[in-house]
């Protein structure tokens, strides 16, 4: 059978793009290598229970905001969602805690009462949050030739701008805090990036009462109910080009996908390796998506709590040992930051599941960079450990006696990333997007190749909110902006 | 680095990265049609440039790069002291 559509990988954006297509009545099937869809949503089981392997938490689904309407059109409003706490995130730096509130006006707020001479400061950051939110679907929009977003947005260094908006050192690392959930990286963070990593969490921030996987399979069910098609266990090895087009998929067990258009959720540089000869994928193109630079990978800490030893919080804390939220991961010793965030219980108020995340640069990975999940050796072993004590020792700084109510701990690094997720370098959030460069690091959902489109977390944004908003940029490519804006639009 | 080297340079390099025969470059030819680019590739040949001679070339001068000629003008000018 030949499909209107091939996806492949089955990561958030795979399964959304398919998701969209499926539904407006196009035959679509989706590759996935692994034993589950999700990507990097997916979780894996360790005991009886299951742990999320990059989803916490996603911002802006409440009514009118930023993600509802595509999360509606995608059926994922029916998940059991769960409002976080009023103070959504808190940010410990040493000894001080400071609280983000949801609402752009309590935000402000709550932060001017810290730090009071910065409430105009705070004021025109919110202001520009709730523009980047308001223009995040400008290219959608058939009324508008272009985005009213101004380029510089993208131009411009997320740490410059705070640095010329706030003059309390702290404040900048407590707003910068939260964004353990992309690169914060002086050298090239865009602004852009930085606003939109923030700003629905800010609307309104929400915990699902389950994993991540219950995402993946929401989206799987209503692909295959639409008459799609997810396959686990094919692992694509080739995609074929006849006369300038790509026409079939061929996995490692030797089965051939034919198609007429294909999408890859798959890193580019690795999508582009899967294509052996063709007459429209030159080598420049393969040079610069080979030669971009990956964002940082994530070293986690799953933790099972014993029962009843620690209430559950309805929050996510960040713990920091110094003021150095935007470079003490590119420092030598013990781990200066991480991001705590727990499980909802199914009932009652103790919590089971607590994950402790940390950047961890590919320089400490490297030399089991040949080595297959379960055979990395001891040495490995001993170093993951050490790191996920670390971080356990910053977890008992905000919760006293923390590592005496540990039961089991379960630590993946970006080489476990890597294995699972075909990420080069195990890098957490793909492609690292440079404000002296946007032109060259944001991708375009096209390629050279006609009927073959990309998604997902390298091309324009990251993260479930950026995923699904490049996922909804590649569809318009494929049927067109109007009819996904007014997809939109009827859902709204 | 001379005129000559930055030409046999460039010749070779853009023939390899895009797959055309470096005798159509001709000093006056026109870059975009001669490589057969577009909005995409466009960006690609800006990345080689910049990853061969940490050059940057922001859309504003790229539009009066024509030639192959306005090419090496232009690199020849930016080098890196």
């Amino acid at each position: 059978m030949k499909y209107d559509i091939v996806v492949v990988g089955s990561g958030l954006g795979g399964l959304e793009c398919a998701h969209i297509l499926s539904r407006f009545g196009k035959s679509v099937l989706v590759l996935e290598k692994g034993s589950q869809p999700g990507g990097c949503i997916q979780s894996y089981r360790r005991g009886r229970m299951l742990f999320d392997t990059g989803f916490h938490y996603v911002g802006g689904l409440g009514e009118g905001q930023s993600l509802h309407a595509a999360f509606k059109s995608l059926g994922l409003l029916r998940l059991p969602w769960v409002q976080l706490d009023r103070t959504f995130d808190r940010v410990t730096i040493g000894a001080h805690t400071f609280s983000f509130h949801q609402g752009y006006d309590v935000f402000v707020e709550a932060l001017a009462a810290d730090f009071p001479q910065e409430l105009d400061g705070l004021k025109s950051y919110a202001n520009l949050l709730r523009t980047v939110e308001e223009h995040q679907l400008d290219v959608l929009n058939p009324s508008l030739s272009e985005t009213l977003l101004p380029a510089e947005l993208f131009e411009k260094s997320a740490f410059q701008y705070l640095e010329e908006t706030f003059h309390d050192e702290m404040l900048i690392n407590v707003l910068s805090g939260t964004s353990l959930k992309m690169e914060l990286r002086r050298e090239s963070l865009p602004l852009f990036t930085f606003l939109h990593g923030n700003s629905s969490f800010i609307e309104s921030s929400w915990r699902l009462q389950g994993d991540g996987s219950l995402i993946a399979a929401s989206l799987a069910n209503d692909i295959q109910a639409y008459g799609g098609k997810v396959v686990c266990h094919a692992e694509v090895q080739e995609l074929v080009e006849k006369d300038g087009r790509l026409v079939q998929a061929i996995c490692a067990d030797g089965t051939v996908y034919e198609g007429d258009l294909f999408i890859s959720d798959v890193h580019p540089a690795v999508t582009c390796s899967w294509i052996k000869q063709s007459q429209k994928l030159r080598k420049a193109y393969r040079t610069r998506v080979s030669g971009q630079e990956n964002t940082f990978g994530m070293l986690t800490v799953s933790l099972v709590m014993k029962p009843q030893t620690l209430k559950y919080f309805n929050y996510n804390r960040y713990v920091y040992r110094h003021p150095d939220v935007w470079t003490f991961y590119q420092k030598d010793g013990p781990v200066g930051g991480i991001l705590m965030a727990c499980r909802m219980p199914e009932d009652g108020e103790y919590v089971r599941q607590v994950d402790l995340l940390t950047p961890m640069r590919w320089s400490e990975c490297e030399p089991w960079s040949d080595t297959r999940v379960g055979r990395r050796g001891d040495a490995y072993k001993e170093m993951k450990e050490r790191r996920a004590d670390e971080c356990i020792a910053l977890a008992e700084t905000v919760v006293p006696c923390f590592r005496e109510m540990i039961s089991a701990r379960y630590v993946s690094t970006p080489l476990t990333y890597r294995d699972y997720t075909s990420t080069p370098q195990g890098s957490a959030y793909g492609m690292r997007k440079d404000f002296r460069n946007p032109m060259q690091t944001v991708l375009s959902p096209r390629t050279p190749i006609p009927n073959l489109y990309l998604t997902g977390q390298n091309l324009v944004l990251h993260g479930l909110h950026g995923v699904t908003m490049t996922s909804l940029f590649t569809c318009a490519e494929i049927v067109g902006k109007e009819r996904i804006w007014n997809m939109l639009r009827d859902e709204a | 680095m001379t005129r000559e080297e930055i030409v046999e340079k460039v010749n070779s390099l853009l023939s390899e990265e895009f797959e055309v025969e470096a005798e159509a470059f001709t000093p006056e030819a026109n870059v975009k049609e001669t490589l057969s680019l577009d909005s995409l590739s466009l960006v690609d040949l800006v990345a080689i440039i910049q990853q061969t001679y940490k050059i940057k070339i922001p859309v504003s001068d790229l539009r009066e790069i024509k030639t192959f000629n306005n090419l090496y003008d232009y690199i020849e000018s930016h080098l890196p002291a």
